[in-house]
């Protein structure tokens, strides 16, 4: 029986292959030159999905990029659109292989001290100092793009997240106010699942941290603390667990949100684009959902039924009245390392990122510029979308999330998610709460952190 | 077989370009004394193989012992020798034995269901007439031939929470024979360990038991008809046949299947990432929990070399424990 031998020997080589062809296979990147002057075009890697008017905006942006710097009226500008689950791969690929990259890419706010520490992106530091509108950009926002005092990026819009609901809902469930606090935000819940049998009253999915934060917080708690240079993990003291708690017993002991949300993000599966509780609520399966006010797009494309009547409120706090802190989500520019055309890169983001094209850009898409004037005034009071999402703004926290760790805590290790999920599937609360506490603890604190 | 294969006579007299003393006679006698002959006929291949294959897994056990990264690559920080602490890291990760658990059982379980599947298929293919026969081979053949890719996205939908068929159906039964489970949002993706890889076994099952069975087919096409007469006149039923005639005769196709069951089985990756999706760090396999330290953001190469030699020689183990069963019992000759 030959036949034997050879089948088995190619089943273990194409085994072993398999295995180990996987991991190699990185090049190395070479150092950039830069200082050519009129590039033939520069690539922007934007992230989401595109949408008619962000492309109507971008051609805008281009003609007045033409019109202000006469030396680069031959370049083309290219934008290329990275769906937010696959931009830690792409960038990656583009630093490994040197090739393929952008010129200016789009960022988190929370990727962009470990993606600048990963040496990902160009020093920007003077190109900023010597920018005349950078001077008006929030500080705490520019200091989320500086790393050992270096400048990486710069903000372009912010977002909060708030809680999603429906005018008419509330009304027929004799909901007069929107809830400020965490009983009422249940009882709210509850009363909406009596009024409108068969759908949930506020969705938990469990993969969600940039909302599960919110409670934390919303508590009095924090998830990690800097003392003496070094990151304390504060997942289990008693104003978190609290907060934790009461996420996890939307779905345990409230039954307000229903089981298939866990081991899920807001939008469904984990790295899908649409679905899960996003969906549900524009279908009217799903009373209460928490999330930004760019989902509004997302909730259009799936039904328009309802839209007129959606509003938003901010996410309570434990006792009210005031709103919890809301993780200050957004996105910032920042100029590829590999790209040959610093200067003009810099150059399309100052028209890119100018008080008025990212006024204009923030309230197309629901979001809001990063310029203290144009937050200042009630100029989002109007809006029954944006009225909730613009009082949350003004309570915002940001850390841990723009640690230099925080890409590897949460979407390496998925820690908070891990928790959540193992909570609502029963497990011991003090013991997982304790683990996911020294797991956050060790990997906020690996390698150098300054 | 018969032994008849003995007409590849070359030519003895090849008409000779040049003189006796020349370099091309002095080589060809070179290689014939030394017998290199077999030796140049390998080389392009092996050339091949040291370049795609073991190049590679130079690398990677060279990265294993270094703390190579992304960082690094960009230059931003050095590249070091790290001893085995990329090893000592995976040891003390409780992550990767919850993960090596999962693959383990998984494999435990799906590869003697696969083995049971295909034999029953491969004993029903051997007894149908001609037209069933190719009917069924046919069917089965092209789940065999379903891209893993499209099988593991069809599967992910039939068993989704949002209107997947299987979760519609068991929705619809009554609850003495379901249990009172809410069945119509059921989430078998995320529900934990045990309900995603039931999913994953049917699947992998489904695409991989018409391999075993058609295998089989061939080797029970190879049993003399005499023997299993013989003993059914003797009076054996079915199961005593198989077992004492039918199984011994196919020990060694057994064997193959087995191995190459536990191989496939043990590193299954496109089926899990697509339906568990990273992220439910509960339900990883090692194969994507090395996938997520690997490429994860920020990649670890180093970590994942350690990884992947240690998959290599977790596989390599079960393959050596193959070889001597089969050596001992001769198979191999």
């Amino acid at each position: 029986m030959t036949f034997t031998r050879s089948a088995a020997a190619l089943g273990v080589a194409v085994a072993l292959a398999g295995t180990a062809a996987g991991i190699a296979g990185c090049g190395s990147a070479s150092p950039s030159s830069s200082a050519s002057s009129a590039p033939a075009k520069l690539v922007v890697w934007r992230m989401g999905g595109s949408v008619p008017s962000q492309v109507t905006w971008m051609n805008g942006v281009v003609a007045q990029f033409h019109k202000q710097y006469p030396q680069y009226s031959k370049t083309k500008v290219v934008v290329d659109w990275i769906p937010w689950g696959n931009r830690t791969t792409d960038w990656t690929n583009a630093l490994t292989s040197g090739k393929g990259g952008p010129d200016i890419t789009e960022l988190g706010n929370t990727d962009t001290p470990g993606v600048a520490s990963q040496g990902a992106l160009a020093n920007i530091t003077s190109s900023v100092h010597s920018w005349s509108d950078g001077s008006q950009i929030i500080p705490g926002n520019l200091a989320n793009d500086t790393v050992n005092g270096k400048v990486y990026a710069v903000p372009w819009f912010g977002g909060v997240r708030g809680i999603w609901y429906n005018k008419n809902q509330f009304a027929a469930a004799g909901i007069t106010s929107p809830p400020t606090t965490w009983a009422q935000l249940v009882s709210d819940a509850k009363a909406l699942m009596k009024k409108f049998p068969g759908t949930y009253g506020l969705g938990a999915p469990s993969d969600y941290t940039n909302a599960i934060v919110s409670f934390i917080w919303g508590a009095g708690g924090q998830v990690a603390v800097k003392q003496n240079g070094k990151w304390v993990a504060e997942l289990n003291s008693p104003q978190s667990e609290a907060g934790i708690k009461f996420y996890a017993d939307l779905y345990l002991t409230d039954h307000v949100s229903p089981a298939k949300y866990i081991g899920e993000t807001e939008l469904g599966t984990v790295g899908a684009t649409s679905g899960g509780s996003n969906e549900d609520f524009a279908l009217g399966k799903l009373d209460m959902y928490i999330d930004g006010p760019w989902a509004e797009s997302q909730l259009a494309a799936v039904s328009t039924k309802n839209e007129s009547q959606w509003a938003s409120f901010p996410i309570p706090s434990e006792n009210g009245p005031n709103p919890a802190p809301a993780f200050a989500g957004g996105s910032d520019l920042g100029v590829w390392v590999n790209s040959k055309y610093k200067t003009a890169d810099f150059d399309l983001i100052k028209v890119m990122d100018s008080p008025a094209n990212a006024t204009t850009f923030a309230n197309s898409q629901g979001f809001f510029p990063e310029f203290t004037s144009a937050l200042s005034g009630g100029a989002y009071s109007g809006s029954a979308i944006m009225s909730g999402f613009a009082k949350a703004a003004a309570y915002t926290q940001i850390s841990p999330l723009n640690s230099k760790n925080w890409a590897t805590a949460d979407a390496t290790d998925n820690i908070i998610p891990d928790m959540m999920k193992a909570l609502m599937q029963g497990a011991n609360f003090t013991a997982t709460v304790n683990k996911a506490n020294t797991e956050m603890q060790n990997v906020l604190n690996t390698g150098s952190e300054s | 077989m018969a032994q008849s294969i003995r007409s590849d006579h070359a030519p003895r007299s090849v008409p000779r370009l040049s003189g006796p003393g020349s370099a091309r006679e002095r080589l060809r006698t070179f290689i014939r004394r030394h017998k290199l002959a077999p030796y140049l006929l390998l080389a392009p291949a092996l050339i091949g193989i040291a370049l795609v294959l073991l190049w590679p897994l130079a690398q990677v056990a060279i990265y294993s012992f270094q703390n190579y990264g992304l960082a690094q690559i960009t230059g931003v920080l050095p590249t070091q020798w790290v001893g085995f602490a990329n090893f000592s890291t995976t040891f003390t990760d409780p992550e990767f034995w919850l993960s090596l658990r999962n693959s383990v059982l998984f494999a435990v379980v799906a590869v003697p269901l696969n083995l049971l599947v295909g034999t029953i298929v491969g004993l029903l293919l051997n007894r149908l007439g001609k037209k069933m026969s190719i009917f069924v081979s046919t069917a089965a053949l092209l789940a065999w031939a379903t891209p893993p890719v499209s099988a593991s996205v069809l599967f992910y939908w039939m068993f989704n929470p949002d209107g997947g068929i299987v979760d519609w159906a068991l929705a619809r039964m009554p609850h003495w024979l379901v249990g009172s489970t809410d069945w119509a949002g059921y989430n078998w993706a995320t529900n934990g360990p045990v309900q995603a890889y039931t999913m994953i076994a049917i699947l992998v099952i489904w695409q991989a038991f018409p391999f075993v069975a058609v295998t089989l087919l061939a080797g029970l096409k190879t049993i003399p008809a005499e023997l299993t007469e013989a003993a059914r006149v003797d009076g054996a039923g079915p199961w005593r046949v198989f077992r004492r005639i039918t199984f011994p005769l196919l020990k060694p196709i057994y064997l193959v299947l087995l191995l190459l069951s536990v191989i496939w089985d043990f590193n299954i990756f496109t089926q899990s990432y697509i339906i568990i999706s990273l992220g439910n760090q509960n339900e990883y396999n090692l194969s994507m929990y090395i996938y997520d330290k690997a490429f994860g953001f920020p990649p670890s190469y180093g970590l994942g070399g350690a990884l992947a030699l240690i998959f290599a020689l977790i596989l390599l183990v079960v393959t050596v424990g193959y070889v001597r069963a089969s050596i001992r019992q001769g198979a191999l000759t």
